[in-house]
């Protein structure tokens, strides 16, 4: 029998093995779907320039007044680290939670011999990896576009991105922490309270930001009193946000001394925090995990019949076979807190920002922004629609490759299963974008006619997504997946996610053109008759589009064999 | 011979649920032990407890003599577990995942190479090992991850459900890898639903039922207990009182 060295191996080894394991993974994708790569990267691109254009705008916009610029600069960096100091801390706490207490590979980790802290150092900084993102996406427009403003010397760049790197810890650290928190006393409905929490989080955020706005009385000289006395909780000391607004403002100003002693304190902060997080954790990281997957899936549920309970009666209009399965997407969804909270989040911030419109419109006037907004709240909500269907709608269908044996063999078409998905979609997107849209004409006392145009191109715009989800889901399924993200972010999901945008465009752009048209006066019964036309037209694009996509789906799905 | 794995009055609960009762049982070395139970029995529980996964409410847990909870490395060092659903690193091949593994058991490069080409030999895997594992059937992955267990020559192997989703010919292999392992002092602690493979080749049978052991002994101890049976499908049957709730449940 062969003898072993026990002396553990370290997190060097897992470093590298992760790093050769992302090699893999770059080149199958590059080699297998280069079309994806190109896709991906040019959207990121878009988006990228886009974030940069805002940013440089705005910052071109405060920088005519200098008074102005003193004040709101640093007060926009303020706002724009807190919120990455919570995003951030949620979503590595997800992350975390997930990798540590939930995935195969911990198990793995756990009964190799290995010492709880490689594994849990492994973990943190792979979720820290991840959290990069942020600095990609957001850190780098936000530098060039006030480096452009500014004329900052190149000294600038490197100090600019130290601050994002040293800050990242932080978060992360709180992240991991909050996520052994959870699993150690909250695991039974750990990854509810996770999305809760999240939710909370942002809603406590959103409204505290705009109450402490609404709340100034913009007439009074002491404005800037009142409004620096609210802000003052979200630039204390004691925030890292703090640390890195004011470490900025001295390296916009080229102090490059303040510049580097603040740079110091966030890294010291950050790596002492990740010292206590990583010792800490990895201290209860044996009893964590046993509570987390000793109580794991083990809450139990009311038993309705397959087609009753409230999922079922909501899809009443369908007939047998397609209500059942419409039924038992409705209950995944609502137990399924990934997908419930990603459109919960989404539209709640959206209505929290229409509850509080009216608030920064000047007096009742009818004006050009009434005509816009209208426009403006059905792109934002097209553009969520598109996310939701691209990652939850499309894997639909491949989801079911496994019950197929059981769904294939009923004595009913394959075509009810689309039918079924494309109803459930449809059920969900189009009381979402309702309810926002009946929101926003209530609040900024739309005309009927204009609210009724709008509401009607956003049922379109449901219809067509919903269709192209699930009937490109019917077209290019993957059967052999399990796992929906990883279906989503295939081949068959990326080419939904471009077609889906691309229809969005077109639109987008029919009803761009009918708000340019109208001008201050908005729709009413008043208008021209081509006007209505074109929103028909618009209507049409979403449904044809959506019915073709369906068709298609059908057809292939008929003959498609598991 | 020294005592391989020792339980000495293990209780795990789930909330209000006791998933193992007061579990004592001992596996010397050089022994093979089939571990049965019905769904639900306690099976994956008591090995996840051996292997370090879970931590017992009450009782204690010894691999090679080392307490598992509070000298639980040195414990992990000796033995190897092969769980029921085989994990593998998806963007890895087969054969990198092996080298990891070696690693991580801090193996020489020669004796790896050594040992991994028997083991590629005696399991066939030549032919996909190359492959990101992603791209492997069940059985193909239960096939690497049987090979990363034995690699490192363990003293102690752990597996759960090791025939499912293997072919005929490596169903015989694998028998024949656990009775080399056995021969050569090694203990193999093996779960199944398997009866034939648990009859033909193990040492010592338990039978835990709603989270008790009913029965523990060889073939010939348990067939002694039961009253008029042969087969060991017969006497897991009538131990577990399954013979009976089939049959009244059919009338």
């Amino acid at each position: 029998m062969a003898r072993v060295d026990i002396a553990p191996a370290g997190v060097g080894l897992l470093v590298r093995m992760k790093c050769r394991a992302l090699l893999n993974q770059t080149r199958e994708i590059v080699e297998d779907a280069p079309v994806k790569v190109f896709a991906t990267t040019g959207f990121i691109a878009m988006i990228w320039y886009a974030l940069y254009e805002v940013f440089w705008r705005g910052f071109a916009y405060f920088h005519i007044d200098a008074l102005q610029s003193a004040v709101a600069i640093p007060l926009l960096f303020n706002f724009f680290f807190v919120a990455l100091l919570v995003l951030l801390t949620v979503s590595n706490a997800i992350l975390a939670y997930g990798s540590l207490f939930l995935h195969e590979e911990a198990a793995y980790l756990l009964s190799s011999p290995l010492r709880p802290r490689t594994t849990v150092g492994l973990k943190y900084a792979e979720s820290l990896f991840f959290s990069s993102w942020s600095l990609l996406l957001l850190g780098l427009p936000l530098m060039m576009a006030i480096a452009r403003v500014q004329n900052e010397p190149w000294v600038f760049y490197p100090l600019f991105l130290l601050y994002f790197v040293t800050f990242i810890p932080i978060p992360g650290a709180m992240g991991l922490i909050l996520a052994w928190v959870i699993a150690r006393h909250l695991p039974r409905t750990a990854r509810r309270a996770l999305a809760c929490g999240a939710c909370a989080t942002l809603v406590i955020t959103v409204i505290w930001g705009l109450r402490s706005v609404q709340q100034l009385d913009w007439i009074q000289e002491d404005w800037l009193d009142g409004f620096f006395a609210r802000m003052s909780l979200i630039q204390a000391s004691i925030l890292p946000s703090t640390w890195v607004t004011r470490g900025i403002e001295a390296a916009i100003d080229n102090r490059v001394g303040d510049a580097v002693r603040y740079l110091v304190v966030l890294a010291a902060n950050g790596l002492f925090l990740s010292w206590i997080a990583v010792h800490l954790v990895a201290g209860g990281f044996v009893a964590a995990y046993d509570r987390a997957s000793a109580t794991r899936g083990k809450l139990e549920r009311p038993a309705c019949a397959a087609s009753g309970g409230f999922a079922g009666r909501l899809f009443f209009f369908l007939p047998p076979p397609a209500r059942l399965i419409a039924a038992k997407d409705m209950r995944t969804f609502f137990r399924d807190p990934m997908q419930w909270s990603q459109l919960a989040i989404l539209f709640g911030l959206m209505s929290l920002y229409l509850l509080n419109t009216p608030r920064f419109t000047l007096g009742d006037t009818p004006s050009r922004w009434t005509a816009i907004v209208p426009f403006l709240n059905l792109t934002a909500v097209s553009f969520i629609l598109a996310t939701f269907t691209s990652r939850f709608v499309f894997p639909l269908v491949s989801l079911e490759g496994h019950q197929l044996w059981l769904i294939g063999l009923l004595p009913y078409s394959r075509t009810w299963i689309l039918g079924a998905k494309f109803s459930f979609a449809m059920v969900v997107t189009l009381s979402a974008a309702s309810g926002v849209m009946m929101l926003a004409s209530y609040i900024l006392r739309i005309s009927f006619v204009s609210a009724a145009i709008h509401w009607m191109v956003a049922a379109s715009v449901c219809y067509g997504l919903c269709g192209f989800a699930v009937g490109f889901g019917g077209r290019l399924p993957q059967f052999e997946h399990r796992n929906a993200a990883r279906i989503a972010n295939g081949l068959g999901g990326t080419i939904n996610l471009v077609a889906s945008v691309l229809l969005i465009a077109v639109m987008l752009f029919g009803m761009g053109y009918v708000t340019w048209r109208v001008g201050d006066r908005g729709i009413t019964t008043r208008t021209d008759g081509m006007i209505f036309a074109i929103c028909g037209l618009v209507v049409l694009i979403g449904i044809v589009a959506g019915t073709c996509a369906m068709v298609v789906g059908a057809r292939h799905l008929k003959r498609v064999e598991v | 011979m020294s005592e391989a794995i020792k339980l000495d009055g293990v209780i795990k609960r789930y909330g209000h649920k006791v998933a193992v009762n007061r579990l004592s049982l001992s596996v010397k070395e050089g022994e093979l032990f089939a571990f049965l139970g019905p769904n639900g029995a306690g099976k994956t529980t008591t090995i996840k407890m051996i292997t370090g996964l879970l931590t017992p409410h009450a009782g204690t847990v010894d691999v090679c003599g080392h307490r598992m909870g509070t000298d639980g490395l040195p414990a992990k060092a000796q033995l190897a577990y092969v769980p029921d659903q085989p994990f593998l690193y998806e963007k890895l091949t087969g054969r990198e995942f092996l080298y990891f593994v070696a690693e991580m058991y801090r193996m020489d490069t020669a004796s790896r190479d050594a040992a991994l080409d028997t083991l590629i030999r005696r399991l066939d895997m030549s032919e996909f090992l190359d492959r990101l594992a992603g791209s492997y059937s069940h059985g193909m992955k239960q096939r690497v991850v049987l090979a990363a267990a034995l690699l490192h020559q363990p003293r102690v192997l752990i597996i759960d459900e090791p025939m499912v989703g293997l072919d005929p010919r490596t169903v015989r292999t694998v028998k024949d890898l656990f009775l080399d392992i056995t021969r050569s002092g090694g203990t193999v602690f093996m779960s199944t639903h398997t009866l034939e493979v648990a009859e033909a080749v193990a040492d010592r049978i338990g039978i835990i039922h709603q989270g008790d052991l009913i029965a523990e002994g060889t073939l010939e101890e348990l067939r002694a207990r039961a009253t008029q049976q042969h087969s060991l499908e017969s006497i897991f049957l009538e131990l577990t009182g399954s013979d009976d709730e089939w049959i009244d449940g059919e009338s």
